[in-house]
């Protein structure tokens, strides 16, 4: 849950960079023929309304209204108390609470000449919330719109380049600690939110999970500010002991799947090397299989994206390979790369940074 | 004290039979002959009721019909295998959003004509569409509420689990009041009570902090501000152990307490105290709520029990960490086994917000606090003020 750090620093994001964000977003709006584009938000899915705004919906749910020329407002269930802490940590002004979105969105729409409303991510919002927009704005257009927020996400600027890889600096120290042999699980899970949460992440997921033959794997999922990173390491049975044959497949099929990212490729194709990588037996039962996930796409662990998403030069992304066993173990191995003009690169290396 | 969330065995044959049988007499009496519930990455409650598997997929359901086995699915694959692994449902299918064919394909088969669908105020647009096409005759109408109802009377398993969420909650606060100093920022907090929790097995953890004198407002997420001598630091602590949540809140000083941060202190534990004091089988949550603002009331605090500056007077527990609200105007019964906190967290202009709270179980006579952290005004370096 989101418990760690919230911060506004304009030495992080110059100020001007999330206005920015929202003109673009505005622009596209125009180029739609929208009037109007609401984003939804809850608690776990929220990172275009932290992208736009800064702001970080901790719980519950609420909609971010951009109108095609103007401020954006923003409509939620959470209580006024919070609106003063809302405007110290994020770029909002106009904060609206109200216990359902018809009213809120009736407010935002009444005195504006009738248009068009653009949902973005349309598939995602709630049937619920659709329909109370559409409750509130009668006479106006309610038109789905695609992913215009995460569009602009898919490539971060060099100042949120540069937080993902101070990110990854930090998470490279402390997983070489969590993933020390002979550690009982919560110790290894303590010492990597003590570290990550102490160095600013305000999201953190930490799991041990474990496979056949004494294998565990420590997989993180971390959120720095609002860029994420996903990484998992094999961690063998004991000191001394090396990983089975199975295992060290895993390891070289994730090396395969780095290899094979670049620019302009399907997301499907990394995937595909990987799997075609390995050549090893899994145990009986086992299933094998790999990913590339936005990092744009990882509070939702990808469940959405289209693995026939080109890769965009730039792009951060989580290349993964997991194992699934019948008996519902699992063990996953995982880096977040850059997607460089030559191939992956490593985000906390030191050529992002010249 | 080691405890680790691994270890702990699952809910056996009799809590299966004990659920399922509690939701499909609930669908009889609501004229159902189809459930769906729908849990999102945020409301995973009644995924977890009816599995008793711990998912993690953004979007997953439990399709339970009048007669015969309950179908789950979910869009990562990952959740697969850890349903069917726990064996209360073994028809396990990935969910193939936003398309959801599996879902058309099943309702097609089980033509239902009246389905309740629990977060129905959630479902995405997507599954929504699923819905209508696979059962296009159907009435559709929410059972957030019937899942809720299901939920709220504990069994003795699942006061067992809660019994070690309590345990994991004293040691989250021991370790918040320890490392309180001068100069530790807010987040550091955080990042040292998250690891003692982690460490001792909890799953999750909800919290919120807040730090600094009279003029705090209420509490939020970690910010950069370093602790100051004199500040109160408020908290709720909420960890998950085996999906139960169960919440403490308190508040420390840094440094020696002031008469205001002791007066603060008295009035918050009255309210407490008062709303302990009306616990019972069949109170309402209107009642509680009654009985804690009615302390501030008598004092001339009344305004700050107004949604102006406070949310609830306290909440459920269970596999949600934010059950029925306890707030006047919520006539919710609260039956035997409920498990709720009393917290009447809010500001005043004394010293600011106060957090103070003691999650309980309704028993036969009354009420047992679940938590042995003393209900004190902590002091540190370790002491306490009132």
């Amino acid at each position: 849950m989101k418990r760690g750090l919230v911060v506004l620093d304009s030495a992080e994001v110059p100020e001007q960079e999330r206005p920015g964000r929202v003109a673009r977003l505005q622009q596209r709006l125009t180029d739609e023929g929208v009037t109007l584009g609401l984003v939804y938000a809850d608690v776990h899915r929220s990172d275009d309304l932290g992208y736009l705004t800064n702001l970080c919906i901790y719980w519950n749910e609420g909609i971010l209204a951009v109108p095609a020329e103007g401020e954006p407002a923003f409509l939620m269930k959470l209580s006024p108390r919070v609106h003063g802490w809302m405007r110290r940590s994020s770029t909002l002004t106009d904060l609206r609470s109200g216990k359902g979105f018809t009213a809120l969105v009736q407010g935002l729409v009444e005195n504006r000449e009738q248009g068009v409303i653009g949902l973005v991510d349309a598939a995602l919002w709630p049937a619920t919330a659709v329909e109370e927009v559409r409750a509130a704005a009668p006479g106006w257009e309610v038109r789905p719109l695609g992913g215009l927020v995460r569009e602009q996400r898919l490539v971060p600027s060099t100042a949120e380049l540069d937080l993902l890889g101070r990110a990854a600096a930090a998470l490279r120290t402390a997983l070489d600690a969590g993933t020390a042999p002979d550690l009982p699980d919560g110790e290894r899970i303590a010492i990597l939110e003590q570290a990550l949460r102490g160095a600013g992440y305000t999201d953190l997921m930490v799991e041990v999970v474990h496979g056949p033959d004494g294998v565990s794997a420590v997989e993180v999922t971390g959120q720095y500010r609002f860029g994420w990173l996903r990484v998992a390491r094999l961690v063998a049975p004991h000191a001394g002991v090396a990983l089975p044959s199975w295992a060290a497949a895993v390891q070289n099929a994730l090396a395969a799947a780095r290899g094979a990212v670049a620019p302009g490729v399907r997301a499907a194709a990394p995937a595909a090397a990987a799997e075609n990588a390995f050549t090893t037996g899994l145990p009986s039962g086992a299933v094998l299989h790999a990913t590339v996930v936005h990092q744009a796409d990882l509070s939702t662990g990808g469940d959405y994206a289209s693995p026939d998403e080109e890769l965009a030069p730039g792009a951060v992304v989580v290349v993964g390979v997991e194992v699934l066993f019948p008996d519902g173990g699992r063990v996953a191995v995982a880096d977040t790369v850059r997607v460089g003009v030559t191939g992956a690169e490593d985000l906390d290396a030191e050529e992002q940074h010249a | 004290m080691m405890l680790k969330g691994n270890d702990v065995n699952g809910a056996d044959d009799a809590e299966q039979e004990l659920r399922y049988s509690r939701v499909r007499a609930a669908m009889a009496e609501n004229g159902l002959d189809l459930l769906l519930a729908y849990g999102p990455g945020w409301r995973r409650e009644n995924i977890r009721y009816l599995t008793d598997a711990r998912v993690t997929g953004s979007a997953a359901l439990v399709l339970v019909p009048a007669a015969g086995e309950p179908s789950a699915f979910s869009v990562r694959p990952a959740d697969l295998g850890v349903i069917a692994q726990r064996g209360w449902v073994t028809d396990v299918v990935r969910l193939d959003f936003p398309a959801s064919t599996v879902l058309v394909e099943r309702l097609r088969d089980l033509a239902p004509s009246r389905i309740g669908v629990a977060h129905l105020e959630l479902l995405p647009q997507a599954i929504a569409d699923a819905i209508a096409a696979g059962a296009p005759g159907a009435e559709v109408v929410s059972a957030t509420g019937l899942l809720d109802d299901a939920r709220m009377v504990k069994s003795d398993w699942e006061l067992a689990q809660m019994r070690r969420s309590a345990a994991v909650c004293a040691a989250g606060w021991q370790k918040f009041v320890d490392v309180l100093e001068p100069g530790l920022p807010e987040y550091r907090i955080v990042a040292e009570v998250e690891a003692e929790l982690k460490r001792l097995g909890a799953e999750d953890n909800f919290m919120l902090i807040a730090s600094g004198g009279d003029e705090v407002m209420g509490m939020t997420p970690p910010g950069p501000r370093l602790l100051e001598e004199g500040d109160m630091v408020r908290t709720e602590l909420t960890p998950q152990m085996n999906g139960y949540w169960l919440q403490i809140c308190r508040s420390a000083v840094v440094g020696r307490a002031s008469d205001a941060q002791r007066r603060s202190f008295d009035l918050f534990n009255e309210a407490v105290e008062a709303g302990l004091s009306v616990v019972r089988p069949g109170i309402t949550a209107h009642e509680v709520a009654v009985a804690e603002n009615d302390v501030f009331r008598k004092y001339g605090y009344g305004e700050y029990c107004t949604a102006r500056y406070t949310r609830v007077r306290g909440h459920g527990h269970g596999l949600h960490l934010d059950e029925t609200p306890i707030i006047e105007g919520n006539h919710t019964v609260l039956p035997e086994r409920a498990v709720f906190i009393v917290h009447p967290n809010t500001y005043t202009p004394i010293a600011g917000y106060h957090v103070l709270g003691d999650p309980v179980v309704v028993t036969a006579t009354g009420y047992e606090v679940l938590i042995e952290t003393e209900r004190v005004l902590f002091e540190t370096p370790q002491g306490v003020a009132a």
